[in-house]
């Protein structure tokens, strides 16, 4: 079966972006443009990993965090961080790992690849 | 008939009188006689005669008492005693009481005469030792005053002389001497023999010109033949230094009065071989004081003129003095003190140089914002020196200010600059990954010759490729600082050309532009370019407003250009979704960036640092779900202050400081 992956970013260029690279490398896609709304389609669609971007217009993505490693549910789903704040985040503790913006693709799916298959 | 010629003739014998009366008449005298001592002594205090002629014999006072009577009162007077042959003894006595002598009886005519004579050579001798006694004192009285007259001036003399043989001595020679007193705020010259000038110092050729070689009393006006007028004749005559007041005129015409003093001055012989002339010009001291005026005045220039704020503050930081520039930007008040002036306090300021310097007499620094006269921020650096008076105590503090606004304004400027820098490359990252999206949807579209994607791949990129450009233009507008490229331009047709750049984009989203501009309005100072931009930017911002507005309302912008007293009022109204007060607050700051359709937001930052750059306000009023309305209000004349160049990061100049 297919993996599932939420998206969520609030730039919608992006979104269209990260979609197209992983439907076309066999990942089933379902997105959000902020943390509330990704906590909903979360408990939709039970994604098995997460890409996350931190900072957008209407709430953080570290709000978004907080939320999911308190939940029981979710609090295993794996996360990457792929934003233009660099480096680790102390408020993101166990992400799979933290992608820069302009992001290599290559990357990403290598290490999509070792973690969700 | 002489006085000297008066004879008292005492005799008791009638006929004796009669008979030596008038042998005493034929011998030329003037004869009284008298009978007895008592009226002799009577006749005697009456004429004083200086001869008397008494016989010795005589009943009542006898001769001897006659003649001592006499003699006391008149000790002067020639007794001349007629005796008897039986009386020597008291002849004899007589001569002792100081008789002059004595004649016997029967007189002979020729003794009596011999005896009258001796009798007035005696009173002759007598009155020339007289004379001459008196003579004498007198002459010793004024010899005596000479002397000491003389004694007096030759002490000045001798000072006088001894200062110039000191001179001389030290100057070794006449040449040579005059240099030193070329020193000397005097006229001084050295005259020799010839009563010619030989040497002058600096102030005389100044004054008089080059006199060397001309006559002494020219400068005076006098001719040397007049001997007794020319002190410098005269010193050489008496070889004494003289003093006298005479009148000069310079070169320029102008009459002065000098005191002059003149000394000899000696060979080794002790001759009078050169005389020094000092004058003494009390007009000098108008010219000196002159001088100090003009000194002053120009020390006024400097404190005034010098670029930065001086004041001069006491003990109690009461402003004593301020230079021109501190009193026209920041007032000329009369006793204020100075942190009223410069910060509008009541008490001094925290950090205040000027209190450190009283306490301490050291330089100190401080830099503070201050406000002018005229509301606006100047932000100084300030040095302050103290100020002692005589015995050394501070009494005052000189405080100056060097304007360095320029230069704050420029490291603002800079560190926004790198603020600006931080906060959009979050946003151009975002960019530069779309733009990755982009081309990653035309080459995955390409492989799987999917046209469809290629087309929405290539779109993305030339939207994200046109943001990338805006962005970069903003950054490269907004690093550097530009003058206003300013121009009288017509307001009507500055509007509508606006109008007609913006209205294709604003049609191609469906959206209606309504014009409205006010006819009567003429022309403004404005730079065009930027301005139009400015615009641009925020009609652009009332499109992207409207396309995110989902409401199904059709959509308008109001474009209208009106004006009021001093300025020209540009109104951008739209019916799009409307700003919430935390966006609104936010609008014009570097942190308004927005991704999506918006773009990065640096535009209206731009446009609105375009605006307060011509002295002009953009007003925004929104509400969500209501739209907005933007408000850019434009003075109608630029301030001299903008027309001038600014400080441009490339070609920073020092006279702007």
């Amino acid at each position: 079966m297919a993996k599932k992956i939420l998206v969520i970013d609030d730039d919608p260029i992006i979104v269209k972006y990260l979609v197209s690279l992983l439907n076309d490398n066999g990942y089933e896609t379902c997105t959000a443009d902020d943390g509330v709304r990704g906590y909903e389609v979360l408990k939709k669609e039970k994604p098995d990993l997460i890409t996350l971007d931190l900072q957008m217009a209407e709430e953080w993505g570290t709000n978004f965090y907080r939320r999911i490693s308190k939940n029981k549910e979710f609090k295993d789903i794996p996360v990457i961080v792929i934003s233009g704040m660099a480096g680790r985040h102390l408020s993101i503790k166990n992400a799979v790992a933290y992608l820069p913006k302009p992001f290599d693709p290559d990357k990403l799916l290598g290490i999509l690849k070792s973690t969700i298959g | 008939m002489e006085t000297g010629k008066k004879i008292l003739l005492v005799d008791d014998e009638e006929g004796i009188r009669k008979v030596l009366g008038i042998s005493l008449s034929d011998m030329g005298y003037d004869v009284v006689t008298a009978e007895n001592g008592e009226e002799a002594l009577s006749i005697f205090k009456e004429i004083s005669p200086p001869i008397v002629l008494t016989d010795i014999k005589m009943p009542g006072m006898d001769g001897v008492t006659l003649l001592r009577t006499i003699k006391e009162v008149s000790p002067d007077t020639e007794v001349i005693m007629i005796t008897g042959h039986g009386d020597m003894d008291l002849a004899i006595k007589s001569l002792k009481y100081e008789a002059t002598d004595f004649v016997v009886k029967p007189i002979n005519d020729d003794v009596l005469e011999i005896a009258l004579k001796r009798a007035h050579e005696r009173i002759n001798m007598r009155q020339q030792i007289k004379d001459y006694t008196e003579n004498l004192e007198t002459m010793v009285k004024e010899q005596s005053a000479r002397l000491i007259e003389v004694e007096r001036l030759a002490a000045v003399g001798q000072a006088i002389e001894g200062l110039s043989s000191a001179i001389w001595n030290f100057a070794g020679g006449y040449e040579g001497g005059i240099q030193y007193f070329n020193e000397m705020p005097c006229l001084v010259a050295i005259h020799n023999s010839d009563l010619k000038i030989v040497a002058t110092n600096q102030l005389y050729r100044e004054r008089l010109g080059d006199r060397v070689g001309g006559d002494s009393c020219e400068i005076f006006g006098k001719k040397p033949s007049a001997h007794s007028e020319c002190s410098v004749e005269k010193t050489f005559r008496t070889g004494k230094g003289q003093r006298s007041q005479e009148k000069i005129k310079y070169l320029s015409g102008e009459e002065v009065p000098v005191i002059v003093h003149t000394a000899p001055i000696r060979s080794k012989d002790n001759r009078v071989e050169l005389v020094l002339e000092i004058s003494a010009d009390a007009t000098e001291v108008k010219r000196l004081r002159e001088e100090l005026e003009t000194t002053r005045q120009r020390h006024k220039q400097l404190f005034d003129e010098a670029p930065c704020y001086i004041t001069v503050q006491d003990k109690n930081y009461n402003v004593t003095a301020a230079n021109r520039r501190f009193k026209e930007d920041f007032g000329d008040d009369t006793v204020m003190k100075c942190f009223e002036i410069y910060k509008q306090r009541q008490t001094t300021c925290p950090s205040c140089p000027v209190e450190k310097t009283f306490k301490d007499g050291k330089s100190h620094q401080a830099e503070m914002v201050v406000t002018s006269k005229t509301g606006e921020q100047i932000n100084v650096l300030i040095w302050t020196a103290p100020i002692k008076n005589a015995t050394g105590e501070i009494t005052q503090v000189m405080e100056m200010s060097t304007n360095i606004t320029q230069i704050r304004k420029l490291e603002d400027h800079l560190s926004s600059l790198g603020l600006l820098i931080g906060s959009i490359s979050h946003g151009i990252k975002g960019l530069l990954t779309g733009l990755d999206g982009g081309m990653y949807l035309v080459e995955s579209g390409f492989s799987k010759e999917n046209r469809e994607q290629v087309k929405e791949g290539w779109d993305i990129v030339k939207l994200v490729v046109s943001r990338i450009r805006g962005m970069v233009l903003d950054i490269l507008y907004y690093a550097k600082h530009r003058d206003l490229k300013w121009e009288q331009v017509n307001v009507l047709s500055f509007a509508e050309d606006v109008a007609f750049t913006i209205e294709p984009k604003i049609r191609i989203q469906n959206i209606k532009l309504i014009r409205k501009f006010d006819p009567s309005m003429g022309e403004f100072e404005v730079d065009p370019g930027i301005v139009r931009s400015a615009l641009i930017n925020i009609l652009e911002n009332a499109i992207d407003a409207c396309t995110e507005d989902k409401s199904e309302r059709p959509h308008k912008i109001t474009f209208g250009v009106i004006q009021d007293k001093n300025h020209i009022i540009f109104d951008v109204y739209d019916n799009g979704t409307g700003m919430d007060k935390e966006t609104r607050d936010n609008l014009f700051t570097l942190f308004f960036s927005s991704k999506g359709n918006k773009g990065t937001g640096l535009g209206l930052f731009i446009s609105n640092r375009i605006i307060q750059q011509h002295g002009g306000v953009i007003k925004v009023d929104t509400a969500p779900g209501k739209g907005s309305h933007f408000r850019i209000m434009l003075p109608k004349f630029l301030s001299e202050s903008l027309k001038s160049p600014h400080i441009d990061d490339e070609n920073a100049s020092a006279d702007n400081l």
